[in-house]
């Protein structure tokens, strides 16, 4: 049983819960009826206008009334919101025991002591019907949740169904007034419009409660004999299905539960039991110590119960709601009904992946409590309540996602809370010795050890880490080094949730969240006063959590807010950006968008990342007085200011930013005298004097205005100032100015006016204005008074400014992050497209580049080659270096002797190195080579090939050799271990076998370097393209291919890549001929008549084209235009040029020289001497690259792939392992 | 399990994964026990020797030493001047056979890797065979490995899981023995140094363990990169060039350059060896052929 929520009260004789909201109505023995809410735990209201004891109570279904009943005979029907007793139906002749409301028609149905149940209508406040029958109280009566029924339980030991269905009728379909004229004598008669249906005997004492299934047509009972009866009706009879025994007194109250199979009572023997409802046997019992139950109310639509007992009542739930769920990487793992699941969350993809143990029904709450899965093993450890606590490990099967049935034997074991640790470790908590046992996957302990603190949880804190928690602490423990890593004082944590990065770990507990880092350094708390439920962390290290009924966040510094209100309560899975999945209580996958502009907004500022902040001030609607508060309160009011319109909130920002332009704006829409006055202060304390002036003028302050003026030593506008005062008639500001002023004069005069003579005399005689005090003393007569003696008077002058005018030197203002930020934010978005555009246009000069390739003529192109050549003959210098290499003497030989014998062990003999297997195995040249054995690999190569220049093979068999081992440091300063690497390895590759090893060259990279050479070719590269062509023809021999197709392949690549080379020899050889223009016209014709690729053919024709044109050799030219136009070039100066050239020729069909050149008869050209070889002639060829030769060079080595000798005997290229088999 | 904490622990990790510099930083550790003390030392200095600092390790260490300190004393001696090896490597025997000192197990795990060294494995085992440390059954199955004997280099694997299965040593012993197995067993050797890297701060050792399985598994690219972090660490460590050499020839890049720099740095490499014996090895092939 879990508590919600407890009240203490007087005996509790009647519950009933808010369909929607959460409260609770209690009507007490005292006649009292408490609202309560009981999620908040207040009590909301108290409704106290029964007089004795109130048994029954029922709130309306979907209207603000509640309707209750008791000791006084009067049923009372209330409106909660007004706070009234709308109405009261007498008629009950005894005390009230229960009432309800019917769930459609306006109806309520109250049993009473007065041996009847009553239906009354409480829209006419009248009563309906009078069901009679029972001959002692009754105790209880309800209606059906669907159909026309009534069921009531009686002392009289009976429980009785009801038939209501003409009520209904008469009730809805008055219109037959013949109809209503019977009814109408029917109900003057006695209520023929409720009847008796069943009566249902079997209890031997008195009945107490009877009610309804919700679904089915069963009706349980519990009466005085303190037995509980299950009854089971149909259309026509009802009968006794069972009784349930336990109870050691009177049952008070009985009822199904809503949602589960099980059925619910609670006695006077202090007890609430719980029963399975289809095998009635009990499963559970909750004791109290003193207080006998009396009244039992399931919640309609969530899964709460409430009991009343002697001293209050309690709310309760059975079991769990939450479902066990454990994340990772993108996904999520978790239990529901008897099944592990696993939801993606990209996706959004659901499936079963496992069935796990159904949970025992011999008790509740036996369902996962927690599970942690570890993601490259592919397992996941579920913990239950079962046992006093165990677990069970089940290993998911990689292929049965979702498909089979079939319950796997997994493994166990008890312990508090079992956590994996590390991939295939996890840890068992064991309570009773406060020990924790590491076990691998086969539920082996691997290693034990005693906790720090007495622990009675253990939670995930980083690989080979345990958070452990007790009552008011937790600390994190590394069990390898047996180390506190930190500690934390804590209410009582019940759930851990680590941010992605492992960084930080927010602790929840029922009414608290903890913010702390990795070593449990606290950041911050929060306090919440409804119960705190889950969370998570989002991308940017903002928590964000959930209560019973809010979505929250939560800042690293500690502040908080509301993102939403929640109906229900969910358990949040994950967060990201601004979308939160979750699972509900039914473990139902959820997805939520929530606006998360203002946690945003507030980490933006608090990590003090201006320009976002600014890009969200001027994108985002986030404004109201919370922000604007919340601003202020953090020290940003110049950035509240970008919010606010209200121009007096505006103006107190820009005061305390020390905007004062703002301001000064503000203020004058205001015009408010206090605004002005405080305007002025600022700006005086940044010593802006302009806008002092300003504000002073305005609010007319002409005392301050003239100090003021004094200050700045601005005399003319002091001047004015004692005009308008004198204009105003304000002799004392007259006076000031003048004395501000050094005005001495103006001064006498001023209290001359205001009738001070003998002053004015004095100020006039000590200043020495003598005709003005001669003048004053006549007119004072004999009054004059009299200076006083032995003392020097000192005038008072004003001293002279020291600068007059303009401002001071301004206080500086902090500014500009935000002013700053709306600027540098636009120029940085300026200067990142010119970055983008510079990318764009260096690719275009590239493209240029390559275009301009392949436009050039003839001649450019002839330059370029030969400026190539050059280039090539300089690096040919640089790679003599290699040769001069020392070589050290062997070290590879394996040791003699190795099982001399000590006395006491007998070292092992060496085994066979890897090496050895694969030259014993492979009957492959390449992998020969790359195990080593060089000289196996050539007689390989020389029986399939005929190759017996093995020196261009060289760097090949190094390379095969050295990428057949990688090296592992193992242990420190000992030698390194060589580790065989092994080609086609698939993680089902059985250990200690050995496949093959792996080969550095492979067909994909022969490919492209065949692209490499094309491209080298078509920009007339033609040395760097002899160069690739010819590696691919010394590449070939160790190729090792899987099919056989691919061996086909690498035939055809042989004769592709031949072509070329020789193509490209004789190129290379005419550019080398300048003096002998009849041979290079030659060549060049011969280079058509290799096979190429159609732009290379197109260029050779173009050549061959320009060279004989130039020897006017204009036929064989014009031959070469043909050939070149059945191409259909594309390029439309070549064509242009090749149709000259067979215009020329029209008009001079004739040859200069004569050439070794039939292009009538076909030929292959010998791969030495460059001459033809027509069709008929006899010819020899090289075993390996094919290319023919005249019969003289046979037995030398072949010149086009250097390879091999000519016409010697060859079984062929042996490539694949599939040619062997 | 000891119940006290054990004060040594990251020295010994950072000693065994590699990170040396980091091991000698920290090694300040207050209130050793005199033997925890030694080991303390023993492990600094062989942190040194394995940055290469012999002199340092030589000078330091003065005669009055511990026996183990002047067995790591002897390492350094070894390891600095192959000139003199004979000499190093006569005391060494000397002391083997000193019934007083000839059981300490530094001494003995020394021995075992000079022997190695000297690819006398019979001597080797001769010393280490009857264990008694971590390191030494740790060196074990390195020698049985390099011995091509998996079988018996698994028995001491077995050992090292009895006694502490999630001991360092015994996480790394198990990646070499996977990886010198090879097959399936390849992806729990890189998944030992997933966890480490996910543990410990990353180290070459640690990243050419994870390559090393990578190419093992015909995972280059993924090799290339992890080595090349490595070699953003430490841009001689001889391995990590080793092993880029060999990477870059299956990624189909040149690898002369790393080659190169691995003869100019850690002439004695074993890829360096391997491969100048490989060209003579040519040569030789050539001749018989022809």
């Amino acid at each position: 049983m879990l508590t919600k929520f407890e009240t203490k009260s007087n005996r509790v004789k009647g519950l009933t819960f808010h369909p929607k909201r959460p409260w609770i109505l209690a009507s007490l023995h005292s006649g009292v009826i408490q609202l309560w809410d009981y999620r908040m735990g207040t009590l909301i209201d108290r409704f106290d206008e029964h007089e004795g004891p109130v048994r029954g109570v029922h709130f309306h279904s979907s209207q603000p009334l509640f309707v209750s009943g008791g000791d006084d005979y009067t049923i009372k029907v209330w409106n909660y919101k007004t706070h009234r007793c709308l109405f009261t139906l007498l008629g009950h002749l005894d005390y009230i025991r229960t009432v309800q409301f019917h769930h459609e028609n306006p109806w309520i149905v109250s049993a009473s002591d007065d041996q009847t149940i009553r239906i009354w209508n409480w829209q006419s406040r009248t009563c309906i019907s009078v069901l009679t029958g029972h001959n002692h109280y009754v105790m209880c009566a309800s209606f059906h949740p669907k159909d026309d029924l009534v069921v009531s339980a009686s002392l009289d030991q009976t429980v009785r169904v009801w038939d209501i269905g003409s009520l209904r009728q008469k009730s809805v379909s008055p219109a037959d007034d013949l109809l209503r004229l019977s009814q109408m004598n029917a109900d003057l008669f006695g209520g023929v419009d409720a009847i008796v249906k069943y009566v249902l005997e079997g209890h031997d004492r008195g009945v107490n409660w009877a009610s309804f299934h919700p679904t089915l047509p069963l009706i349980v009972s519990g009466a005085d004999d303190r037995q509980i009866k299950l009854w089971r009706m149909n259309e026509t009879k009802a009968w006794e299905v069972d009784t349930l025994r336990g109870h050691m007194n009177n049952v008070s109250s009985v009822m199904f539960h809503a949602k589960q199979d099980i059925i619910v009572s609670n006695s006077e023997d202090k007890s609430i039991r719980v029963w399975d409802a289809t095998k009635r046997t009990g499963l559970q019992t909750f004791r109290r110590e003193h207080d006998r139950f009396w009244i039992l109310a399931v919640h309609p639509e969530m899964n709460l119960l409430a009991a009343g007992h002697d001293s209050g009542m309690i709310v309760f739930k059975l079991e769990r709601e939450r479902p066990a769920f454990a994340l990772s990487g993108n996904s999520l793992y978790y239990a529901k009904d008897r099944f592990l699941r696993y939801y993606e969350f990209s996706t959004q993809r659901d499936s079963q992946v496992i069935p796990i143990r159904r949970p025992g029904t011999a008790s509740l709450n036996q369902s996962p409590r927690t599970l942690s899965y570890s993601p490259t093993e592919n397992a996941v450890l579920i913990c239950s309540d079962l046992d006093g606590g165990s677990y069970e490990l089940y290993i998911i099967p990689k292929d049965s996602i979702g498909r089979s049935d079939f319950v796997q034997e997994a493994k166990r074991g008890t312990g508090g809370s079992a956590v994996f640790i590390a991939r295939n470790r996890f840890a068992v908590l064991e309570k009773s010795t406060n020990q924790v046992l590491v076990k691998n996957l086969k539920n082996e302990v691997v290693k034990k050890g005693t906790l720090p603190i007495p622990t009675d949880a253990i939670f995930y804190a980083g690989t080979g880490n345990l958070l452990c928690r007790s009552e008011d602490k937790v600390v994190i423990f590394d069990l390898q080094q047996r180390l506190v890593l930190g500690d934390l004082q804590t209410p009582f944590v019940r759930y851990v949730v680590w941010s992605n990065d492992m960084e930080s770990v927010a602790l929840l507990s029922k009414h608290n969240i903890i913010i702390a880092s990795k070593k449990l350094v606290h950041q911050c708390t929060l306090h919440e006063t409804i119960r705190v439920k889950s969370g998570a962390w989002d991308d940017n290290g903002v928590f964000i959590y959930t209560t019973l009924n809010h979505i929250k966040y939560c800042l690293p510094n500690g502040d908080s807010g509301i993102i939403r209100t929640l109906e229900v309560p969910i358990y949040i899975t994950k967060v990201t950006a601004n979308i939160i999945f979750c699972l509900d209580r039914d473990g139902k996958n959820r997805i939520i968008t929530i606006d998360a502009t203002e946690y945003i907004f507030k980490l933006s500022l608090m990590r003090k990342k201006y320009d976002h902040v600014m890009s969200m001030i001027r994108n985002s609607q986030l404004c109201g007085q919370a922000m604007i508060a919340y601003l202020q309160q953090k020290g940003f009011p110049e950035v509240a200011l970008h919010f606010v319109e209200d121009e007096r909130i505006r103006f107190n920002l820009a005061l305390e930013s020390g905007n004062i332009s703002v301001a000064v704006a503000s203020a004058t829409q205001i015009n408010d005298k206090d605004l002005w006055y405080r305007l002025g202060v600022e700006a005086l304390r940044q010593g802006n004097s302009g806008i002092v002036e300003f504000a002073y003028q305005q609010t007319k302050n002409f005392e301050r205005l003239s100090f003021l003026y004094l200050i700045t030593g601005n005399l003319d506008k002091l001047s004015k100032l004692m005009k308008i005062a004198e204009v105003k008639n304000n002799v004392m500001g007259q006076f000031h100015n003048a004395l501000y002023l050094g005005d001495v004069k103006e001064r006498v005069k001023i209290l001359e006016n205001a009738g001070h003579l003998p002053l004015a005399y004095i100020t006039a005689s000590v200043h020495g204005l003598d005709d003005i005090s001669e003048r004053l003393a006549t007119e004072l007569g004999d009054n004059v008074p009299s200076l006083p003696e032995g003392k020097t008077p000192s005038l008072l002058m004003p001293p002279s400014p020291v600068m007059c005018g303009g401002d001071w030197p301004l206080l500086r203002v902090m500014k500009g992050i935000f002013e700053g930020g709306l600027e540098s934010a636009a120029r940085g978005g300026a200067v990142d497209e010119e970055e983008d555009v510079g990318g764009d246009w260096g690719e275009e000069l590239d493209m240029v580049d390559m275009d301009g390739m392949e436009n050039r003529d003839i001649e450019a192109l002839l330059n370029e080659a030969e400026r190539e050549e050059e280039e090539e003959n300089d690096d040919g210098l640089g790679w003599g270096g290699l040769d001069d290499l020392e070589l050290p003497p062997e070290l590879d030989t394996p040791k003699v002797s190795a099982n001399a014998r000590s006395s006491v062990f007998v070292t092992p003999t060496l085994g066979m190195p890897v090496s050895h297997i694969w030259s014993q195995k492979s009957s492959l040249a390449a992998e020969q080579a790359a195990a080593g054995s060089f000289d196996t690999a050539m007689r390989l190569l020389h029986r399939q090939l005929g190759i017996k220049n093995f020196a261009p093979l060289k760097s090949k068999f190094l390379d095969l050799f050295s990428g057949s081992h990688s090296y592992l440091r193992a242990f420190s300063s000992s030698p390194v271990v060589p580790l065989a690497i092994e080609r086609g390895w698939s993680e089902s590759s059985s250990p200690n076998v050995r496949g093959p090893p792996a080969l550095v060259f492979d067909f994909s990279q022969l490919e492209e370097k065949l692209k490499t050479g094309y491209k080298a070719t078509t920009s007339g590269k033609f040395n760097e393209a002899l160069r690739v062509f010819l590696s691919i023809l010394h590449t070939i021999p160790l190729v090792v291919v899987e099919s056989r197709r691919e061996v086909d392949e690498v035939k055809e690549l042989i004769t592709i890549v031949k072509e070329y080379v020789l193509g490209l020899q004789m190129e290379l050889k005419r550019r080398e001929m300048k003096d002998d223009p009849v041979r290079q016209q030659e060549l060049a014709a011969y280079f058509t008549h290799c096979n190429l690729q159609t732009p290379h053919l197109r260029l050779a024709l173009l050549s061959a084209m320009g060279v004989c044109y130039k020897a006017k050799n204009i036929a064989t030219a014009s031959n070469f235009a043909k050939r070149l136009l059945e191409t259909n070039p594309s390029l439309e100066s070549q064509a242009k040029m090749a149709r000259q050239v067979v215009q020329a020729a029209e008009r001079n069909m004739t040859d200069e020289t004569k050439l070794n050149y039939d292009f009538r008869n076909p030929f292959v050209i010998c791969g030495s001497t460059y001459v033809p070889i027509y069709r008929g002639q006899k010819d020899v060829s090289c075993p390996y690259c094919t290319a023919r030769f005249v019969p003289s060079q046979e037995g030398n080595i072949c010149t086009v792939c250097d390879l091999a000798v000519i016409g010697a005997d060859a079984s062929g290229l042996l490539c694949s392992p599939s040619q062997v088999r | 399990m000891a119940a006290g904490p054990d004060h040594l622990f990251n020295l010994r990790n950072n000693f065994y994964l590699g990170a040396y510099q980091t091991a000698i930083n920290n090694s300040e550790i207050p209130n050793l026990s005199p033997e925890d003390a030694v080991e303390r030392d023993c492990l600094v200095f062989r942190s040194y020797i394995a940055l290469g600092s012999y002199q340092l390790v030589i000078s330091e260490i003065d005669d009055a030493a511990a026996t183990s300190l002047q067995a790591v004393k002897l390492l350094a001696m070894y390891l600095s001047s192959p000139a003199n090896k004979e000499s190093t490597i006569s005391s060494l025997k000397e002391w083997l056979a000193d019934s007083t000192i000839g059981n300490n197990a530094i001494l003995r795990l020394i021995a075992g890797i000079i022997f190695m060294h000297e690819e006398d494995y019979n001597e080797a085992l001769k010393h280490t065979h009857a264990g008694g440390t971590m390191d030494l059954h740790a060196l074990n199955v390195q020698i049985f490995i390099k011995m091509n004997r998996s079988d018996y280099a698994e028995k001491q694997l077995r050992v090292m899981q009895q006694y502490d299965e999630d001991h360092t040593l015994t996480q790394l012993a198990s990646a070499w023995f996977n990886l010198a197995v090879g097959g399936s067993k390849i992806q729990e050797a890189y998944l030992i140094f997933q966890d480490f890297s996910e543990k410990y701060p990353m180290t070459c050792l640690i990243l050419n363990g994870k390559a090393v399985s990578c190419m093992q598994m015909g995972n280059f690219d993924e090799a290339e990169t992890l080595l090349l972090e490595a070699l953003n660490k430490d841009a001689k460590d001889p391995e990590t060039l080793a092993n880029l050499v060999v990477c870059s020839l299956h990624v189909g890049k040149s690898s002369s350059r790393y080659l190169s720099q691995l003869k100019l740095s850690h002439p004695g490499h074993v890829l360096v060896k391997r491969v100048s014996s490989a060209e003579d090895n040519f040569e030789r092939a050539v001749q018989s052929i022809a």
